[in-house]
């Protein structure tokens, strides 16, 4: 074989494995979607069909008419902006003064912020059950608020603080030079330059918190406050389970927020992958 | 994401750390600061002492000092759940890091269609777990599920397995699931560090006669070192504590087969109340996991 007929084949064999792998992704997800067009009967009859003979849309019009799905999203986007929109406040403040300044206690601050990612999230649930309890935040808004700031904070901190970093620091200095405070620096200067960061450190905040589900199994119990993922495990508890209902609210709850990541992604992967590649 | 390189930052520039011009940088991590002492730093301490406690948290509270950690680690039941932690947490990584790290390199060629790939290959991460869960349930079910079907179509198996329903296919089953919901994280760490490797290095490499052996020993993974650290500790932490997945699928069984640690601490604490065991144990875990993200440093070496 020649140099180039080497590569060529070597590249075929590249793409074939590719093609295999992808097909691991593929095969499930189109599966989720035959599944949530089939009819109860046609989800448990043999052999199994991939394109039902009788496509039913029903379950994508039962998930908001026989569950209370309407509801639980509502309550997920207003307890997932909540939490990311506090944690984008004090995060994008926290990421700026730890990038620009040498201060006493950065260094304990962020020790802080990388002991938070090895805790189990399971041993605040305890202190949580109880201290909300005693203030009364069990089933409230508020309370899973609290409980999410706790993982998205670090996060976001850590986010903004790479992006602060990869801004020059000799913008702030022209910016005092010419007379402006730290505060005027900071949110006239160059919080704007740091937009592109805050809207993918607001991404990745909404999705983990979109995604959790151990928190809001305990502290949201009540119809009234519980999210997505807790309504959509519940779903696993009854006798003959909805397969089509409940693949049909999956493929509804996920898809948007899939659709957003992958047009954003090259943007959001670099943001994420930034400090662990530079160093 | 790379934590230990922005503490060290701190090393390069030479001001004193009581320079009052450093000084506002405290008031902008304050609020952050303040929150997470509230949110974090008090209930971790709260739960510390819960631990100390037999106690339902309503009408009973009856100090017993450190006789849950004793009764904890004198029981053969921990080393159990210990080690079926241990058994998911290896299994996930390992899986994850071999497909991530393989799908990366492939990924990292002029293969045509590299996006598409790369778009395909990220989707699982994107589901939320409580989805990929129900979604590996459903494809396991014995009778009407994929995954036997396919097995029975390939010949693979001879007659339908209940995956999830017997000790032996279990713990294999939710590590399965597991290795799909997070492959695709280690891919993009391990693909954004193979795009940061010089291609010079590969090109006097060739001209001094480096198969493509030697190249991934010498150049490749020597390269990703710091990558793959950072990679291995943020996943092992991440599934050594791992909650939803398994909880969905099996919640814990059957009998003990995939009961992980944080499974033992939620049933003892939300479906027999003890919480100051259950405490207990969360307080094990975080030493736990502290002490394997300290061997991981040692290991693979110092990070400068």
């Amino acid at each position: 074989m020649t140099r180039k007929q080497r590569q060529r084949f070597h590249m075929t064999a590249v793409f074939i494995t590719l093609l295999l792998a992808s097909s691991f992704v593929i095969v499930p997800v189109l599966w989720m979607f035959s599944t949530s067009i089939k009819t109860m009967e046609e989800m448990f009859s043999l052999p199994i069909k991939w394109i039902p003979e009788v496509i039913s849309w029903n379950a994508y019009k039962r998930i908001w008419t026989d569950y209370p799905f309407g509801r639980y999203i509502f309550n997920s986007i207003l307890v997932v902006s909540g939490a990311t929109l506090i944690s984008l406040l004090v995060s994008s403040l926290a990421g700026y003064g730890a990038s620009r300044f040498r201060f006493l206690g950065r260094t304990a601050f962020l020790t802080f912020l990388l002991i938070t990612q090895m805790f189990p999230s399971i041993m605040l649930l305890i202190p949580y059950f109880k201290l909300m309890k005693t203030f009364g935040l069990i089933n409230t808004y508020g309370g899973l608020i609290l409980a999410y700031i706790s993982f998205t904070i670090p996060l976001a901190s850590w986010l903004m603080l790479g992006y602060f970093d990869s801004i020059p620091k000799e913008l702030d200095d022209a910016a005092s030079i010419d007379g402006a405070s730290r505060w005027r620096t900071f949110w006239q200067i160059v919080m704007p330059l740091a937009l592109p960061g805050l809207a993918a450190t607001a991404i990745y905040a909404f999705i983990v918190g979109w995604n959790e589900y151990m928190f809001a199994l305990v502290l949201a119990s009540d119809p009234s406050v519980k999210t997505v993922p807790v309504g959509i495990g519940e779903l696993i508890g009854q006798y003959r389970i909805a397969w089509n209902d409940m693949m049909a609210v999956s493929l509804v709850v996920s898809i948007p927020l899939i659709i957003i990541f992958l047009f954003l992604q090259k943007y959001l992967v670099s943001s994420l992958t930034a400090g662990a590649v530079k160093g | 994401m790379a934590p230990s390189s922005k503490l060290r930052a701190k090393s390069r520039v030479p001001t004193s750390l009581f320079d009052p011009r450093q000084t506002p940088g405290l008031w902008f991590i304050i609020p952050a600061a303040i929150a997470l002492l509230v949110v974090v730093a008090y209930p971790l301490l709260y739960g510390f002492y819960i631990s100390l406690f037999k106690t339902n948290l309503l009408t009973r509270w009856e100090f017993v000092g450190v006789k849950n950690y004793l009764r904890i680690f004198t029981s053969s039941d921990f080393l159990e759940t210990v080690f079926t932690t241990l058994i998911f947490t290896i299994g996930t990584v390992a899986g994850q890091f071999t497909i991530g790290l393989s799908l990366a390199l492939l990924l990292n060629t002029k293969v045509p269609g590299r996006a598409f790939f790369r778009t395909i290959l990220i989707v699982p991460w994107l589901f939320p777990e409580v989805v990929v869960a129900l979604l590996w349930k459903w494809m396991f079910n014995p009778l009407y599920g994929l995954f036997n079907d396919i097995l029975l179509k390939l010949h693979l198996i001879t007659e339908p397995t209940t995956w999830l329903g017997n000790t032996a296919t279990a713990m294999p089953s939710v590590i399965l699931t597991a290795i799909w919901k997070g492959y695709p994280l280690v891919m993009l760490l391990m693909l954004a560090g193979l795009q940061a490797i010089p291609q010079e290095q590969y090109e006097s490499a060739e001209i001094d006669g480096a198969n493509w052996r030697q190249s991934f020993f010498y150049i490749t993974l020597p390269s990703l070192r710091k990558v793959i650290m950072i990679s291995l500790i943020l996943n092992t932490v991440w599934w050594f504590k791992h909650f939803a997945i398994i909880w969905i699928l099996t919640q814990g069984g059957p009998i003990k087969a995939t009961s992980v640690i944080s499974i033992d601490i939620y049933k003892t604490a939300f479906e027999s109340f003890s919480f100051g065991p259950a405490a207990a144990l969360a307080v094990i875990v975080f030493f736990i996991v502290f002490f394997i993200s300290f061997v991981y440093q040692r290991l693979l070496g110092r990070d400068d």
